[in-house]
């Protein structure tokens, strides 16, 4: 025997980026980074790195598609009573329907989205226009392609409007729905400033408004982003990089000052002036109004004016507790579960991804998804047993001119310790009780 | 004595609440309920009975000026449509047309309100062509051409209730630009039922006979400042329209309750085959309880203007009509043959629950409706 027979006999394998979720497929390799196709995990350079996040190949880890128990018909009763319904065809929904349906091939699903239910991979939407992506680029398979493949009867271009746990029924925009098992997948919304008018600004938190912020984009354009967390930062980097001229705009002094310390973060900013983006700190956008031109002008505390091509807003995310308060879950900074279970304040409703929180504190990562989907579908099936243990994620910063790594719990209140500091790489440790909690690479 | 005077003394006259529900409920059951047949049938328009419930604090309590308590004046109109769909009906356009007089702040109307909130005078309410027209479902039936002194306003609406001559109702019109056919806003009126209009008989409806519905025909009606509601519309129906939807749920919750009654009725007789059906009365009254209580909830800030509050009404409203289906079928299941008898409440209150699921904002509109305002805004 060969060794290439030898070899051709173990089948491709997967491995999952712990940081964005993004999929190495060893059969289709990632040409773009020299790897061809049919490149062994273990073949892989230690100092490739991930095509969409760029964390190196130590934070990937085995990854299996959940595989269908077998090939279940679409259902049709789905549309007034599903054993499990599930709101929300982001990440998390579709996450949902594929953990259930490898559990279980007969349960009716039905899933509820308001947008078409089309799958995509959000993380990508701030690196997507230097990247020259397109919203079929970003599309990895149509809501309906999706729904057929798993049995799930899509509801989509729908909104829930309202909860009745005591029926156990959702309201919705065409019309009301039992349900056996609820799960929200709600996701989050832009917590956007009261100041910013919507129709004048944009955000990038759902393709279709990024799509129409993208089109709408022209060659060496001016934008202002509101806001200098991880999608501000991104962004920021993603338009410099395709030639427009960026102002990023924030309350606190430094970027991403709510993440990082100040030293981490005073490179941050060194290298956001090297490539041209301009930061303007302690600073709020106090109004946007738009100019005969069709610029806008953007009124800033500290009395100056900008006026800009475009508006960007990243001033984070939060969960919108209308319905879920309406419906009587406990809600704290997001939609309250059992940090075992996920299952919310009431009966048979559980929830998961960025709308929820655990012991108060909302994890908005794509890590965890799949292992809270996991929980819930063994929840509901009741085949296995259901067990969740909430960790940290990885949290990566996709400017991939100057990478910035978190791993682990960093506590607010304790202080970082520099382990090294050359002038390509900080690497800072916050220890508590002996123990590092949290490791921080920048560079 | 004074107008102002005379309010006072009406405020201090419904303030015991207890007092206002107990005759309220008194007067439904024993003058109301034994002419409901007769309003259905015969199209019979219960004036003095309505007077009646005037006098006892029915029309009044939502009103600013005895402590906006819509929480009351829900309650007195679920009492009303409990017995009668029809003149639950006449009591929410009742309701609101007094919410339009005091809500338009004109001294000539509030003048006019005192006699209105006590059913001395009445009138009703011509929005649903004009809510309508204003979310963009269809366009506005009358126009109004400024002219000294006022408007001069034209157009048909095809079925407006609780008006007849002597009688009036809120309305709304298109304003023409000046030298144009174009319309350059809307503006709300009183429109008084006086010799300048014709009221022209409408087909029979399904259901809500008696409650003197019209056409209202109008040629160059004159239109003079004392009768402005508001002019611009859009900032006044934007405070007003939540609170406009909410009063409805007084018909829907009173209808649903009629028809858990009438379940009930039977229960003892027939609860041994009843047993099989679904929609049972405790699944029902679980429902109904809990529509009551977000109902009460949002009826302690009737005039907020938050997005999410309206949201809330709307799903509210929405739920109220699709349970009123069905809960009133359910209890035709319930009675059999009894309740399919034409005298029986079992069956009017079918019709009269589909009617609260059509009428502005029917279902589909509430879902176009929260559609809109949950979706992304439209970008410049």
């Amino acid at each position: 025997m060969t060794v290439d027979e030898n070899e051709a006999n173990i089948s491709w394998r997967l491995y999952i980026c712990k940081a964005c979720g993004l999929i190495y497929d060893e059969e289709q390799g990632d040409p773009d980074s020299g790897l061809a196709p049919g490149t062994r995990f273990e073949d892989i350079p230690d100092d490739w790195e991930c095509p969409l996040c760029g964390v190196t190949k130590m934070d990937f880890e085995p990854y299996e598609r959940p595989s269908l128990v077998a090939a279940p018909e679409p259902t049709q009763i789905g549309r007034r009573h599903a054993d499990v319904v599930i709101v929300g065809a982001g990440l998390a929904g579709w996450q949902m329907a594929e953990s259930l349906r490898a559990l279980d091939s007969s349960l009716s699903i039905t899933l509820i989205t308001a947008d078409s239910g089309d799958r995509y991979h959000k993380p990508e939407l701030s690196l997507a226009i230097s990247r020259e992506q397109t919203p079929q680029s970003l599309v990895k398979e149509t809501g309906s392609d999706a729904a057929a493949r798993l049995g799930v009867y899509l509801l989509s271009n729908s909104y829930l409007t309202g909860i009745s746990s005591a029926c156990k029924n959702v309201r919705t925009t065409r019309g009301t729905l039992r349900y056996g098992a609820l799960i929200l997948a709600l996701g989050a919304k832009p917590a956007w400033p009261p100041t910013l008018p919507q129709t004048l600004c944009w955000h990038v938190n759902h393709l279709a408004t990024w799509q129409g912020f993208a089109e709408t984009l022209g060659e060496n354009q001016t934008i202002a982003i509101v806001g200098a967390g991880m999608v501000g930062c991104e962004l920021a980097e993603d338009l410099t990089r395709s030639g427009h001229s960026v102002t990023l705009i924030d309350l606190a002094e430094q970027p991403l000052a709510a993440l990082l310390p100040s030293e981490a973060a005073e490179r941050l900013q060194q290298h956001f002036s090297a490539i041209g983006v301009t930061f303007i700190p302690g600073c709020a956008v106090q109004k946007v109004s738009l100019l005969d031109s069709g610029q806008r002008r953007c009124d800033l505390s500290n009395q100056s004016q900008i006026d800009v091509d475009h508006v960007v807003v990243a001033t984070g995310l939060k969960t919108d507790a209308r319905i879920a308060e309406a419906a009587g879950l406990d809600f704290e900074r997001g939609i309250a579960v059992d940090p075992d279970c996920l299952q919310t304040s009431v009966d048979d409703i559980y929830a998961l991804g960025d709308c929820i929180s655990i012991n108060g504190n909302p994890c908005r990562f794509i890590e965890p998804l799949a292992h809270q989907a996991d929980t819930i579908a063994a929840s509901i099936t009741q085949i296995k047993p259901a067990s969740y243990s909430h960790q940290s994620p990885v949290i990566r910063l996709k400017t991939p001119s100057l990478p910035i790594v978190m791993h682990g719990s960093p506590n607010h209140s304790l202080t970082w310790q520099t382990r090294e500091a050359s002038e390509d790489c900080l690497i800072m440790e916050q220890i508590d009780n002996g123990e590092v909690i949290a490791r921080l690479q920048v560079g | 004595m004074s107008v102002a005077a005379e309010r006072v003394a009406d405020t201090q006259a419904f303030s015991d609440t207890d007092k206002v529900l107990a005759d309220v409920e008194t007067i439904a059951r024993e003058q109301l309920k034994p002419l409901a047949n007769r309003i259905d049938q015969e199209g019979f328009y219960p004036v003095d009975t309505l007077q009646a419930l005037g006098e006892a604090g029915a029309f009044a309590c939502h009103l600013d000026q005895y402590g906006q308590r819509f929480d009351v004046a829900l309650q007195t109109m679920q009492s009303i449509s409990r017995y009668c769909g029809s003149t639950g009906f006449v009591a929410w356009c009742h309701d609101v047309c007094g919410l339009y007089m005091e809500q338009s702040a004109n001294p000539s109307l509030l003048a006019r309100l005192p006699a209105h909130a006590l059913a001395q005078t009445m009138g009703g309410t011509a929005l649903s062509n004009p809510m309508k027209a204003i979310t963009g479902i269809e366009n506005m039936a009358l126009t109004a051409e400024p002219v000294d002194g006022g408007y001069v306003v034209s157009g048909t609406l095809p079925w407006v209730s609780h008006i007849r001559p002597g009688q009036y109702c809120g309305a709304i019109a298109g304003v023409k630009a000046a030298n144009s056919s174009r319309i350059s806003h809307e503006m709300m009126f009183l429109l008084d039922v006086n010799d300048a209009v014709a009221l022209r008989k409408c087909p029979k409806f399904s259901a809500m006979e008696g409650t003197s519905t019209w056409a209202i025909a109008l040629d160059k009606y004159f239109l003079g400042t004392e009768s402005i509601i508001a002019d611009p519309l859009r900032p006044y129906i934007q405070k007003i329209r939540a609170a406009f939807i909410l009063l409805q749920m007084g018909i829907g919750i009173g209808v649903c309750q009629g028809a858990i009654d009438s379940i009930l009725e039977v229960e003892a007789d027939l609860g041994h085959v009843n047993q099989f059906l679904h929609d049972r009365p405790q699944e029902l009254l679980a429902e109904f309880e809990e529509i009551g209580a977000r109902t009460m909830a949002l009826a302690k800030t009737p005039y907020a203007q938050e997005k999410e509050f309206l949201l809330d009404v709307l799903d509210l409203r929405a739920q109220a009509s699709e349970f009123g289906l069905k809960a009133t079928q359910s209890a035709l299941l319930h009675q059999g043959a009894r309740g399919y008898l034409m005298q029986s409440p079992v069956q009017r209150r079918i019709r009269e629950a589909q009617f609260v699921a059509i009428v502005t904002p029917a279902i589909k509109h509430l879902r176009w409706e929260m559609n809109k305002l949950m979706s992304e805004p439209v970008r410049v």
